[in-house]
């Protein structure tokens, strides 16, 4: 059965790179309009970097917009690893009363539509903001909008963790345990160097969530200097009724699309391994 | 050759004459050259000695400016008017106003969300056609008294008043304002045979002419319109109602009257157009609005409704001498527009009253009105339409009388009134949407009609 | 179930203890997602609970002063909204048509991808690429591509037009409507989704694929088995889990979709492409019912929790050792 010859080969070889090339089309054609000449842009003649010229230059700019995005983005990998981390080791191998519950609890944030969730969120945030201690939080913006998102992260940062830390045999975290090491140091120490794959995997969509999210920022943030980019990007857009600028629209495609390629790139190792790990279980 | 533009500016002369003397036996102290006392604005003026790098004619001031820092959302559609008058605000004063664009398509979404939750800024702007929806709500603070203090408040554009007022209590003034008008490609008309000076004065010449030009075929459309857009079809088709003093609504904004005889003939026409296939560009059925006015400055259009703050849209593919502009026409002759725009109020969330009041009305100042917004962008203005009438003839406006045009049309435009506008109308899925496809597209007979403006009238009813 | 009775026996007391500390400890670990979920799920699904029982509305509605109670109404007049019922069927439409191609194309791609290589690592990154953008702006990007104005296709058209009519095939020169009709609106979009989200469920489907020992596929060839056969009998039965996995998050994601049709046809023409999200957005901030968007989202919550609940007990079910 597998002794195809390299000649019958061929037309699949065509058919599995025409395949790969539809894949990858809209990301270049993306690119290539965004330095295309177009009428309505800031690229009207010939090829160039108008359109990324008018993204650089307008309101308080590409560069705040850029460090708001990523300061969003960190912090929210920070929170979801933090969570998930210790709550995928918790429902992998322990077991405590309510844990079934809360664990559908979580997994349920993925079936509330986001726009209905972030309307109490933000009436909860202006509350928050009256209450001693909690106000320290919620008044730092970008903090309180990446705890947010972390949020709608949880569901799928716990399921994986939790995969992973399943994967790890019962014996190497008793041998760690019977060492004399706590449960704090066995974690820390033995179980979380085994789970990179997924820890890679959770922080990557959890960046990749934060970096994108429009809606959470559209609610949450009242301030030009505190918007990340995807906000500013439909500013941008929408700035003359009627006529979308399309050049600097694919622009910003571009730039978002960027950081996350290549973080993607770098990562795609532990991300397949991630999602591997857990196969042990099925 | 710019017969029909002098022509429209003796009609200007003669409205803004009209007007003159309107608000002058009206209040004695708002004459056309306005020269207000400061003290009878205000109990506390602003410091004399502050700074002010353009010097204005007049000098008004009205509220407390002090230094405090202001906050204050525009949408993005604005962005590009509001930066600059905020800019010269902030230049001229102690008071310092922080701007934050919101997406337009989302305002709505944002204010709603922060309005019950008291998280609203110091100073809203907003579209006219929404203010009515928020004053219901008391969004706003109680501006009457100010505004009946302000020196040449009978000479400010009614419209955005007009809109921001609910129970007798007037709550918002004009922030920047924008007009419905034709449009037509000078160059397209000449090509067709038509007289480039001789634009339509009816809607019956308007599609004659459309259709002409459409004759010429290949890429040349003769006209275009957003076919699957509410908001486009209201400021560019209910002027064509009013021209021949027909309504939309019932002035309390309850009952749609969108199935009149005037509305019929403008669908008609339309669908008569889009049957027929000679005039409309086909794109037309599936533009929503995010594209509707990026096509005629690509030159291919003949003619089509315009916002009048895209006057200025000359471009490598279109000339701006090939720009001509008139006022849309009705079913049998008249004229009217849309004004639009926005309008800027001081929420109930704000503390600080009175320097808000302090940055909104300097917006009505001559100052602000001459030297930021009429001003022409090349000198570092806006080159927009005043929102005052007496000042519609200002030193700028000459230079271009296209916007003496604007300034004077103005004056005699309308703004519609209702609470649920922006769900009986500009909402993707409005009622409004579902009228004019059946009745443009799917040849909708006169009782479906009817019955899509019943459905007008419930959601209007918040039903 | 999980809380242990209390044993009596002295001499189980240590390791009672024992199992006592251990529980403790793992409570320890669950906490912070205890709190997040709590702070950040729980109350605001209590307070959207409780505004879908208040006459709520979203210009005026605070905590201490929501409104009338409004119930059953809020939720009875629901099935009232001329656009609820065409909603939900568009829903499940789009949800079955992108589950469908979804799992069908990720499978296709897994079994593409399945063994080393090179030029399998190749084609495996070009199949996930899409995946690293957000679907917003994967929505933008096709709205682009869709678009009359700077679209790949019409220039293409274009070409194949001027052909046709020096050719004397074509009189009257065409362009392709990619949102125009309602068939084509929901192909186009399906088209989006299944580009951007096909690589991940392939990666679900290529872990399942692994996880099948090879044994199983030589005892089978053993036997004779063709190939068609083989993939019927045997791949396909030990995939069911990841199958599943992966129709519990398709499902759950598609019945939620609401940013591809927001970017790409705000739910037109003709309010063909109304998704139930939509629904909510309209009812909350268009139409300014808070009360009755939030009755919608629970009837949403409510449904979705009992399907995933069902296809959850098959997929723990095959799962568990």
């Amino acid at each position: 059965m597998e002794t195809n010859s390299t000649l019958s080969r061929t037309p699949s070889y065509v058919l599995q790179g025409g395949l790969a090339i539809l894949f990858l089309f809209p990301i270049i054609w993306a690119a290539v309009a965004s330095v295309s000449p177009s009428p309505g842009s800031s690229q009207v003649f010939g090829y160039g970097l108008g359109n990324y010229k008018t993204l650089y230059d307008s309101g308080v700019g590409l560069p705040t917009w850029l460090l708001n995005s990523v300061v969003i983005s960190v912090l929210t990998v920070t929170f979801v690893l933090a969570v998930s981390m210790m709550g995928g080791y918790a429902f992998a191998k322990f077991s405590f009363p309510g844990k079934n519950v809360l664990f559908l609890s979580t997994l349920a944030i993925l079936m509330v539509p986001s726009a209905t969730l972030l309307i109490p969120i933000y009436l909860l945030h202006n509350f928050a903001r009256t209450v001693p201690i909690i106000d320290q939080i919620a008044n730092m913006n970008l903090v309180w909008l990446a705890l947010v998102l972390g949020m709608f992260q949880l569901p799928f940062a716990t399921y994986m963790m939790r995969i992973s830390f399943e994967s790890v045999p019962r014996e190497i975290e008793e041998a760690a345990l019977v060492d004399g090491s706590g449960t704090f140091a066995a974690f820390r120490h033995i179980l979380l160097p085994l789970v990179r794959p997924g820890i890679v995997t959770v922080a990557l969509f959890a960046f990749l969530a934060a970096w994108n999210d429009f809606f959470a920022p559209l609610i949450l943030i009242n301030s030009s200097a505190e918007q990340p980019l995807p906000l500013a990007l439909v500013n941008l857009r929408q700035q003359t009724m009627g006529a979308v600028d399309f050049g600097s629209t694919e622009a910003g495609v571009v730039v978002m699309s960027i950081p996350c390629l290549i973080l993607f790139l770098l990562l795609q190792r532990y991300y397949v391994q991630g999602f591997m790990s857990g196969a042990i279980k099925g | 050759m710019r017969k029909p533009i002098r022509m429209s500016i003796l009609a200007i002369a003669a409205v803004v004459a009209v007007v003159g003397c309107n608000s002058a036996t009206a209040t004695p102290t708002a004459t056309p050259t306005a020269t207000p006392a400061p003290a009878t604005a205000t109990p506390t003026p602003a410091a004399p000695g502050a700074a002010t790098p353009t010097p204005a004619p007049t000098t008004f001031s009205a509220g407390t400016d002090d230094g405090t820092k202001l906050t204050m959302w525009t949408r993005a559609a604005t962005q590009a008017r509001a930066e600059p008058l905020v800019a010269a605000y902030n230049a001229s004063h102690k008071n310092q106003v922080s701007l934050t664009i919101v997406p337009t398509d989302d305002y709505n979404t944002k204010v709603g969300t922060a309005a019950a939750a008291n998280g609203l800024p110091d100073v809203l702007s907003g579209d006219v056609v929404f203010m009515p929806n928020w004053t219901s709500a008391g969004l706003f603070q109680d501006l009457t008294a100010k505004i009946n203090a302000l020196p040449f408040k009978d000479s400010i554009a009614p419209g955005a008043i007009k809109a921001s007022t609910w129970d007798n209590k007037e709550y918002g003034l004009p922030f920047v304002m924008d007009l419905s008008v034709w449009m037509y490609n000078k160059k397209l008309f000449t090509q067709a045979g038509l007289d480039p000076n001789k634009p339509p004065t009816t809607l019956a010449e308007f599609q004659a002419d459309a259709t002409k030009i459409g004759k010429l075929g290949g890429n040349i459309h003769g006209t275009f319109f957003g076919g699957n857009c509410g908001g486009c079809n209201v400021f560019t088709w209910w002027p064509i109602i009013w021209a021949d003093e027909q309504q939309v609504m019932s002035p309390d904004g309850k009952t749609s009257l969108l199935n009149g005889d005037d509305a019929k003939a403008v669908y008609k026409a339309f669908a008569q157009m889009v049957s027929d296939g000679t005039a409309l560009m086909p794109d037309s059925k599936t533009e929503a609005g995010p594209t509707w006015t990026g096509y005629f400055p690509k030159g291919n259009i003949g003619i089509m409704p315009m916002p009048a703050s895209l006057a200025g849209v000359a471009n490598a593919a279109l000339a701006d001498s090939d720009i001509g502009v008139t006022p849309i026409a009705g079913v049998n002759g008249g004229t009217a527009t849309f004004v639009g725009g926005d309008a800027i109020a001081i929420t109930k969330d704000s503390k600080n009253a009175d320097q808000a009041w302090n940055f909104i009305s300097w917006i009505q100042s001559d100052d602000a009105q001459v030297n930021v917004i009429a001003k022409p962008a090349s000198q570092g203005g806006l080159g927009a339409v005043v929102s005052r009438s007496d000042l519609a003839n200002n030193k700028y406006s000459s230079s271009d009388p296209r916007l003496v045009m604007f300034n004077s049309i103005a004056a005699k435009g309308q703004t519609p009134f209702a609470v649920n506008f922006n769900a009986a109308f500009n909402d993707p899925q409005s009622p409004w949407i579902v009228l004019l496809r059946d009745a443009v597209f799917n040849n909708a007979d006169s009782a479906k009609i009817d019955s899509d403006n019943n459905a007008i009238t419930a959601t209007l009813q918040g039903k | 179930m999980t809380s242990a009775a209390p044993a009596r026996e002295v001499g189980s007391g240590r390791r009672l203890t024992a199992k006592r500390t251990r529980q403790l400890v793992g409570f320890f670990y669950a906490l912070p997602t205890l709190v997040y979920v709590i702070c950040f799920f729980i109350i605001p699904v209590i307070l959207v609970a409780w505004m879908s029982a208040h006459g709520c509305k979203l210009l005026t509605c605070t905590i201490p002063n929501p409104g009338q109670l409004n119930l059953p109404d809020n939720y009875s007049s629901v099935s009232g909204n001329d656009l609820f019922w065409p909603a939900v069927f568009f829903t499940i439409e789009y949800t079955v048509l992108a589950t469908v191609l979804l799992i069908g194309m990720g499978l296709g791609l897994a079994l593409l991808v399945q063994k080393g290589g090179r030029w399998v690592s190749v084609l495996r990154t070009s199949f996930l690429v899409p995946g690293a953008l957000g679907l917003a702006t994967a929505s933008l990007l096709f709205w682009g591509v869709y678009s009359g104005a700077i679209g790949p296709f019409n220039p293409l058209m274009d070409g194949l037009n001027s052909l046709g009519t020096q050719l004397g095939l074509v009189t009257q020169t065409s362009q392709i409507s990619f949102l125009g009709s309602p068939n084509t609106a929901l192909l186009s979009t399906t088209v989006l989704i299944v580009w951007k989200y096909a690589g991940f469920y392939m990666i679900i489907l290529l872990v399942g694929l692994q996880a099948i020992p090879r044994d199983v596929y030589e005892a089978a060839s053993i036997d004779g088995a063709s190939r068609w056969q083989t993939f019927r009998f045997i791949t396909l039965p030990l995939l069911r889990p990841s199958i599943a996995l992966s129709m519990i998050l398709c499902i759950t994601g598609s019945l939620l979709a609401f940013d591809q049709f927001y970017v790409l046809t705000k739910g037109g023409p003709d309010n063909t492409t109304v998704t139930l999200v939509q629904l909510i957005y309209r009812e909350a901030f268009i139409r300014q019912n808070l009360g009755t968007a939030a009755a919608v989202s629970i009837i949403v919550l409510v449904a979705l929790f009992l399907l995933n609940a069902l296809q959850f007990r098959g997929l723990r079910g095959n799962v568990a050792d």
